[in-house]
């Protein structure tokens, strides 16, 4: 039988007695991957890694780790005797040592194990800190501390490694190359990672899967691509907010017809009944920009966005598409002119709810 | 819930503080003695209402010279401003009651200020212009100028880990100084300044010696007379009680005042550190004049007084056993402060990691036995004592325990733990809830186990407040009055006591030598610890 590396399942995740999560099962197969967890502020991602830390405890299902079971109604390993590292949102450093002891003492967990696979100095190196390491807490800044934070961590090369929001107080700037850096030495070091973001974009970098937690539910768990384009639910099209959904009706099994748009044409990711009325996800990407094409809608609104600008087109029958443009395309318009979509409409995955 | 080492001890130690305490309060339900319709048809409201003006006014007057030296000192750069940093600490060497004996030596008839005004301007009736601070007014400003110090350092503490963005803020919303100091910096430092009072009021009502030197009918004498003069200890032990409630309904009032407002200073990163404001002409003056002045009449007052009479009436210096006595006092506060560090930590501890209502409520109770006056505890704890030798003791066939707990170091260290155990136990507490729980967790997950992380995390974070506690335990031990008179062994003196003993003889003179020593002794122990205790540290 081929075992999972970590495994929830079932588990109601609480705190304080109140139950934030219901009924999640999630797995990851093999030792090194990284998953994300996705959902907006306060929804419970948080009280699901501190509870896999066994800083909160379960009363329904079971948590198991390389074959170990870590949580269950009745067990609960303490948390110094889990081997897994959790690094903390707020900044948790100890505030009486320096940033370069406050790694060390991460060191000493896993000191009598023989190959180490990374030193301090590659850490501070990687993170970018060797200028605060004989620094104290209150002395660095916030962002200075979260990486500080991942460093202790990363240093004790845990069996599982669980990051709370690592990059959110670090300058966007510098996010990228920390993220890349993040990805690199995980990757270098195998360690097995659960990440929380409320940040997609961080999340389908990071994650080979990604979980989405919405209305006190695991609503999917899929690797990036899915998770974006074949989203399961309405929740999680409303969660991602990159597309919308318009009313349709389904007129063969490779195409639909909608009221402004016309027939469309593509695969279904779910098959539906010819003659279904359903709401079709239509994402910015879908649809193409054609100044010749005869099917124009109002702009309402023009975003840019660097690389692309996003158009918002408000339809006949006022249904709100929106619709990439590459920044440098030459022609572009303004807010209340036309724009006109290229025909015929193809939608390589058509997901319909 | 899992009962483990830490629980228990936990447990334990709050349980030994509290059993005196029960006593306290068992006894409100014995028959008391026709004293107590004596007292309440002649004195009973006098007591009450002395108490109660004595502890206003000391609260009045310590909140204004704590809180304006600590903000004066914390924010502002002026001639000498490091230096009154820890000299206005110095008060703490000067007991209460050995300011009293310095008031009324330096202004009494004939005293130090009748000397002064002779050598200056030659004879005259001096005495008729020299003013009395004696009675009630002599008691206010005797322990108000012993005890600020409790509010400024706790203020000050509290004023250094303000961040200078809560600052800049004020500056932005166009607050005035004055106005940032009462609307943000004052309420932010609100925790701190109470439990600053709370310690000046549990002190003032457990005030004895002052109060019994200046003859004011407090609460406290009451209780000290209904045992003393009519052996009545029911009695005793229910103003004791009223007392406590006293104290009670202090906490509870200020506990509701702040309904769900939040004063956790934040300690992450981020945190800014103050710009201290240059003061110039008059204004420097003003407030190096201020800062001078407390320091002056707390400390180099009472100080130069002891010194002026040890040097006029050097016979007295030779009369006293100084080594017996500066050995005997050492004794007793190192190893009590020990004692109390020690249990203090473990039982904080244990609240901590065990979260138990149980233990919560316990502790909670633990800590009112400093509000209990020190001669009715130790009066309690000789009762229990005795019912515990004759009810179980004897009964179970063993050798009296008496004489191994009454009129012995062991009995007296023990009463100093239970009389000062809250001090111990809230000044570590003050500093365990500067270590966000984060901490703790983020100890767990790198592997250390709940006794390393008190050990490897906790104690070296908590070194400081450790020290704190120390210096506050032993300086209340060395100043400590009626528990040492009362359980002192046979022929064991104390600076404190000896001074009492000359004073209660009226021979103020003879009571300065041991005075001064105590100053003295007290003054060096600030010093060596002021750095700690004064650190512009993440503490």
């Amino acid at each position: 039988m081929n075992k999972n590396f970590f495994e929830v399942k079932n588990v109601d995740f609480s705190i304080s007695n109140k139950t934030k999560v219901k009924n999640v099962s999630f797995s990851i197969e093999n030792e090194g991957d990284v998953i994300c967890l996705l959902g907006p502020s306060g929804i419970g991602k948080t009280t699901i890694l501190r509870t896999i830390a066994g800083l909160e405890k379960i009363k329904k299902g079971t948590i198991e780790l390389n074959g170990k079971i870590l949580s269950s109604e009745k067990i609960n390993l303490e948390p110094e005797d889990r081997n897994i590292s959790l690094a903390f949102q707020d900044n948790s450093l100890f505030p009486h040592y320096t940033v370069e002891k406050n790694i060390l003492l991460g060191s000493e967990r896993n000191k009598e194990k023989n190959e180490k696979k990374i030193s301090l100095k590659e850490i501070v190196d990687l993170l970018d800190i060797q200028r605060i390491l004989n620094k104290y807490p209150h002395e660095i800044s916030a962002g200075e501390a979260q990486r500080a934070s991942l460093a202790r961590s990363l240093i004790t090369q845990p069996e599982l490694l669980l990051l709370d929001e690592p990059l959110s107080n670090i300058d966007q700037s510098f996010k990228e190359e920390i993220q890349e850096k993040l990805k690199k030495i995980l990757k270098i070091l195998k360690i097995t990672t659960i990440i929380v973001t409320h940040d997609s974009y961080e999340a389908f970098y990071l994650g080979s899967k990604c979980g989405i937690i919405l209305n006190n539910e695991l609503k999917q768990f899929d690797d990036p691509y899915n998770v974006y384009h074949l989203p399961n639910s309405i929740e999680v099209v409303n969660f991602l907010n990159r597309g919308t959904l318009i009313p349709a009706e389904v007129t063969s099994p490779k195409s639909l017809e909608n009221k402004d748009l016309g027939t469309i044409t593509g695969n279904f990711v779910k098959p539906f009944p010819i003659g279904s009325k359903v709401k079709l996800l239509v994402q910015p990407e879908d649809l193409h920009h054609d100044d010749k094409s005869n099917l124009k809608f109002d702009i309402i609104d023009r975003k840019f966005r660097g690389t692309n600008f996003i158009y918002t087109l408000k339809t006949p029958s006022n249904a709100i598409i929106p619709v990439f443009v590459h920044s440098h395309h030459i022609h572009q318009h303004e807010v209340d002119e036309k724009f006109g979509i290229k025909k015929p409409i193809h939608i390589d995955h058509i997901v319909c709810f | 819930m899992r009962i483990n080492f830490w629980y228990i001890s936990s447990f334990v130690i709050s349980l030994f503080v509290i059993i005196p305490i029960l006593t306290v309060f068992s006894s409100f339900l014995d028959n008391t003695s026709n004293y107590y319709q004596v007292l309440k048809d002649t004195f009973l409201m006098e007591y009450i209402f002395n108490s109660l003006i004595l502890l206003a006014s000391v609260l009045i007057l310590t909140f204004f010279i704590g809180t304006g030296s600590a903000y004066l000192v914390s924010f502002f750069d002026f001639p000498f401003s490091n230096f009154f940093k820890w000299a206005l600490i110095l008060s703490f060497a000067v007991p209460p009651y050995i300011y009293a004996y310095s008031l009324t030596a330096f202004f009494e008839n004939y005293g130090t200020a009748y000397t002064i005004l002779k050598s200056l301007f030659g004879e005259g009736n001096y005495n008729q212009i020299i003013p009395k601070f004696d009675g009630l007014l002599g008691v206010v400003l005797s322990i108000s100028f012993s005890l600020y110090a409790y509010v400024y350092i706790l203020a000050r503490a509290s004023f250094l880990y303000q961040s200078q963005n809560i600052i800049d803020l004020g500056k932005n919303l166009g607050f005035t100084k004055f106005k940032a100091f009462y609307s943000i910096i004052l309420p932010a430092a609100r925790p701190a300044i109470v439990a600053g009072l709370s310690l000046v009021a549990m002190e003032t009502l457990a005030e004895f010696g002052a109060v019994d030197f200046f003859s004011i009918n407090t609460l406290t004498t009451g209780i000290y007379n209904s045992w003393i003069a009519f052996d009545d200890l029911a009695f005793a032990n229910q103003l004791s009680f009223f007392l406590l409630l006293f104290i009670f309904a202090l906490f509870i009032l200020e506990n509701l005042s702040r309904k769900n407002a939040k004063y956790h200073f934040n300690t992450k990163a981020g945190f800014k550190q103050k710009q201290k404001i240059q003061l110039s002409g008059k204004k420097a003056f003003l407030a190096f004049s201020f800062c001078f002045l407390v320091f002056f009449l707390s400390f180099l007052f009472p100080l130069s007084q002891m010194m002026y009479w040890t040097f006029k009436f050097p016979e007295n210096l030779f009369d006293l056993k100084i080594l017996d006595l500066l050995m005997n006092t050492l004794y007793l506060v190192i190893l009590s402060s020990l004692l109390l560090i020690i249990f203090g930590l473990v039982s904080n501890y244990g609240n901590r990691v065990n979260k138990n209502k149980t233990l919560n409520i316990l502790s909670t109770l633990s800590i009112s036995g400093y509000a209990i006056p020190g001669v009715i505890l130790a009066v309690a704890f000789i009762t229990f004592v005795a019912w515990f030798d004759d009810s179980v003791i004897k009964n179970l066939g063993f050798v009296s325990i008496k004489k191994v707990f009454i009129g012995s170091i062991l009995g007296l260290v023990l009463v100093y733990f239970i009389r000062f155990y809250s001090l111990a136990y809230n000044g570590i507490k003050s500093g365990y809830e500067k270590i966000n729980i984060s901490v703790d967790e983020s100890s767990y997950l790198l592997g250390y186990s709940k006794r390393k992380t008190f050990m490897n995390i906790h104690i070296p974070f908590l070194r400081n407040s450790l020290l704190f506690v120390g210096i506050l335990v032993s300086l209340e031990i060395i100043r400590e009055l009626p528990i040492t008179l009362i359980l002192r062994p046979f022929n064991f003196e104390t600076f404190a006591t000896t001074a009492y003993i000359s004073a209660s003889e009226d021979l103020l003179e003879a009571a300065a030598v041991p005075s001064l020593f105590l100053i003295l002794i007290a003054t060096f122990f600030i010093i060596i610890t002021s750095k700690y205790i004064l650190r512009d540290n993440y503490e």
